[in-house]
């Protein structure tokens, strides 16, 4: 490779931050297992002055203790820090929005350089396979979904969106347990705790887990049934403890700011496979987005974005503008084309822009309209037979990872697709560990293998032929 | 065509008049099968009990998708689809009967409801997502070994196809079959009710669930959701043509009329009420491309006891053999169903 392009490619591997998942175990009570031993090692306690043992104990346990607080008691929190041997802060905002908390937490960061300070997302969902029957307050089973597809219940748009809205910061987000009938005094089971913990390590963020009261009790009290279905999770944690990564580049660049309406096309577009980089409006360059070939725009564009905009279309790119409000735009004076009355294609230049003259009513076919607007030559990973599995990409220097998490929790066979050429493909697996050689063959620059029986999660080394 | 059609049903419970000797508990439990999640609610007395029934009901499913399925190279269908042509072959109890019922729609239907579409259904898709460009010369051939004409039946137990590239998806009706099996192991394992969902475009209500006469089902894409559909005994489908490209102007669809070859364009909703599964399912993507001119009449000849259009701005249109019982107005005022599960 000619230095001219070795140096980009690796700034471009250094500047993408590495991202590792952690899993947050929620405690409330006075007796706690070694950290070793539960295989966890952030605990997060209410805070509360009068129970300060509470705190030391779990400290002495050989746990980073966190003190999950709202905003109004961090600093009272902080200065008690030292006392109660706290490693950090966890801040539930509650009707707080997180973006108005961010300047006073980096006050507390510059006072308390010693203390990690992170900031809840409580707005997850427990991830899992979900079909139409749900049970609402009125006792309704509801369709939950216009989609034909089985709905998935996955927190990657939430990380997603919180690593471009709060960028350098953990994405840490906390669910409730979505639990009916007799799995609500049974509790979750092995593969919920489990999928909770695989999502955290594969998308890269936090969870913060909480234990069904029974199962966290009996932890406690040394109940051989706790600790037999606590063993089998213990693999999960383990696995997913390792050392961070680089995700690899998408093919699609997401605008997006805090705008619930942008959370559903995110959603599908990620629950389709299709991988994005969000990006909030104010980090938009025309240097970073020079690297997507399709780009969306779900929040409206400021004159300088439109410009980098318009120089992304003339230059190859495809981009999707949402315009509601039939503002004027430099491309609109290109060959246009109508599209069903629902959105107006330009050309103004090697790629081109499409107009979206609607709101995004049908998110589903949203995402299957970007999908088909990807170069095929542009995509680095395809699932087939895998409308539960969600994949994610890393780029390393020896190897690279794709992490593949199975929210039907059943065995299924997957056929994949990445994109490049390697020689050798590895599975590892939670269960069964390292690891199982697959069969790669390789065709136009593409690999394809079958992964056999996928069960809760598994990860993909990617190995390429050696160089000389 | 994969396993899918329009999900778009919801589904409600709520309360009746069915003593129950001590509180009946629910358990719900689902199973991802023919792309696709296959659920069952039930009320009974021992959550184990009845958990260990709707699991093994639920296995129905994943059986039934080993031999149905057109995406799986391993699977009964599959091969039949790669060695039918010009030589018998013979298949399971349950694919034969399945071929059979489908093509006795097609023949009601006058061709319009045809498990050999799927090559030119796959085609569309593929045109849909720009993998490939629309070509006359394609469609041509596809079109020509489209028609249910070149299956042939050879009882007791032997499929051939006429045309070589004739193949069966059955997308349109398989999911519903097997709602019908699971049904029959849930029956055999001594449950008595239950709502039983393929994807939300397809179920069955067995018996009623705890202070109810009937399961009640909305329709999601019925007006204000108050219209309830009631199931005892009987089966909901839904069939809609998939949304259309926001971005483009491609046609698209996953429903292709076999006798014009292009995706039918219609922005109804169609849902069908009939005694079994197999039959609604069927019934509901027939209906939709026959249009409602001719549908009274397949209605009247079919086994459906009655059906429901639905435009696309919520409005309805009812056809019904009977008076139409099995539509009421949602209650004001429902309670949990956790607490119901306990009266």
């Amino acid at each position: 490779m000619r230095l001219t392009k070795l140096v980009p490619a690796v700034l471009s591997f250094l500047l993408v931050p590495p991202v590792w998942g952690r899993v947050f175990l929620r405690w409330s009570l006075e007796a706690v297992p070694a950290a070793e031993r539960l295989g966890v090692r952030d605990l997060v306690i209410s805070w509360d002055p009068a129970k300060l043992d509470l705190f030391r104990n779990a400290a002495r346990q050989g746990y980073r203790v966190y003190a999950q607080t709202d905003p109004g008691q961090v600093a009272a929190v902080a200065r008690s820090a030292a006392k109660a041997r706290i490693t950090g802060v966890l801040i539930n905002p509650g009707d707080s929005s997180r973006t108005s908390i961010a300047g006073g937490m980096r006050r507390l960061r510059a006072t308390y350089p010693a203390l990690d300070f992170l900031v809840l997302n409580p707005g997850a969902v427990q991830p899992k396979m979900r079909g139409t029957m749900v049970l609402n307050r009125n006792g309704v089973l509801q369709a939950t979904s216009p989609t034909a597809q089985p709905w998935i219940d996955t927190n990657l748009a939430l990380v997603r969106l919180d690593q471009a809205l709060f960028p350098g910061q953990l994405p840490v987000y906390s669910f409730s347990w979505d639990l009916s009938g007799a799995a609500k005094e049974a509790g979750p089971d092995l593969a919920d705790y489990a999928l909770a913990t695989a999502e955290a390590g594969a998308f890269g963020s936090a969870v913060l887990l909480s234990l069904h009261e029974p199962l966290a009790r009996g932890l406690a009290d040394n109940e051989a049934s706790a600790w037999s279905l606590w063993r089998e999770e213990r693999e999960y944690l383990r696995f997913y403890s390792g050392r961070g990564r680089r995700p690899a580049e998408p093919a699609v660049a997401v605008i997006a700011d805090d705008d619930p309406a942008s959370f559903e096309p995110i959603n599908l577009l990620v629950r389709h496979n299709v991988a994005v980089r969000v990006f909030s409006p104010p980090r938009v360059s025309g240097v970073e987005l020079a690297k997507y070939p399709v780009v969306v725009a779900l929040a409206s564009p400021t004159p300088s974005q439109v410009r980098i905009l318009a120089d992304r279309a003339r230059n190859g790119g495809t981009v999707v503008v949402l315009n509601l409000n039939k503002a004027s735009y430099p491309w609109q004076s290109s060959p246009a084309s109508q599209n069903n009355g629902t959105s107006v294609s330009f050309q103004p230049g090697t790629g081109k822009v499409i107009e979206l003259l609607q709101p995004i009513s049908d998110p589903e076919s949203f995402a299957q309209d970007i999908r088909a607007l990807i170069p095929d030559n542009k995509l680095g990973l395809s699932l087939w037979n895998a409308l539960t599995v969600i994949g994610v990409m890393y780029n390393g220097q020896t190897e690279n990872i794709v992490e593949l998490l199975n929210y039907a929790a059943d065995p299924l066979d997957v056929q994949v697709r990445v994109k490049g050429t390697y020689t050798s493909v590895k599975l590892e697996t939670p269960e069964h560990g390292c690891c199982v050689l697959l069969k790669p063959s390789a065709e136009d620059g593409f690999t394809e293998f079958a992964v056999p029986s996928l069960y809760i999660s598994g990860r993909l080394h990617l190995i390429r032929k050696a160089r000389r | 065509m994969r396993w899918n059609k329009g999900l778009l049903l919801a589904f409600a419970l709520a309360a009746s008049v069915v003593a129950y000797s001590q509180s009946p508990v629910l358990v719900h439990r689902q199973k991802y099968a023919m792309g696709t999640v296959f659920e069952i609610a039930s009320y009974g007395a021992s959550s184990g009990a009845l958990s260990s029934a709707l699991d093994e009901a639920l296995q129905e499913a994943v059986r039934l998708d080993q031999i149905m399925s057109d995406y799986r190279a391993d699977s009964e269908l599959s091969r039949l689809n790669r060695g039918a042509f010009s030589v018998a072959q013979a298949v399971s109890p349950d694919l034969y009967r399945v071929i059979e019922i489908a093509l006795e729609y097609s023949k009601l239907s006058g061709g319009r409801f045809d498990i050999t579409v799927g090559p030119l259904a796959a085609y569309w898709k593929s045109v849909m997502r720009g993998e490939r460009a629309r070509s006359a010369a394609d469609e041509s051939k596809l079109r020509g070994c489209v028609g249910y004409g070149h299956v042939i039946l050879r009882p007791p137990d032997r499929v051939e196809f006429r045309c070589p590239s004739t193949r069966i998806d059955l997308g349109a009706i398989g999911k519903g079959f097997a709602v019908d099996r699971i049904v029959e192991v849930l029956r055999r394992r001594g449950v008595s009710n239950a709502l039983v969902n393929a994807g939300g475009s397809t179920l069955y209500g067995m018996g009623h669930p705890p202070g109810e006469g009937a399961w009640r089902v909305v329709v999601k894409d019925m007006g204000d959701g108050k219209t309830q559909v009631l199931l005892s005994e009987d089966s909901l489908s839904t069939s809609k043509q998939s949304a259309p490209s926001m971005l483009g102007d491609r046609k698209s669809g996953h429903l292709v009329d076999p006798l014009t070859g292009e995706p039918v364009a219609t922005s109804m909703t169609v849902a069908v009420l009939a005694r079994t599964a197999t039959d609604s399912d069927a019934l509901s993507t027939a209906l939709l491309l026959v249009g409602t001119q001719r549908a009274t009449q397949l209605i009247t000849d079919s086994s459906a006891l009655g059906a429901l259009w639905i435009s696309s701005t919520g409005q309805l249109e009812v056809v019904s053999k009977t008076p139409v019982k099995w539509l009421a107005d949602a209650r004001a005022e429902e309670t949990p169903l956790e607490q119901k599960a306990q009266r």
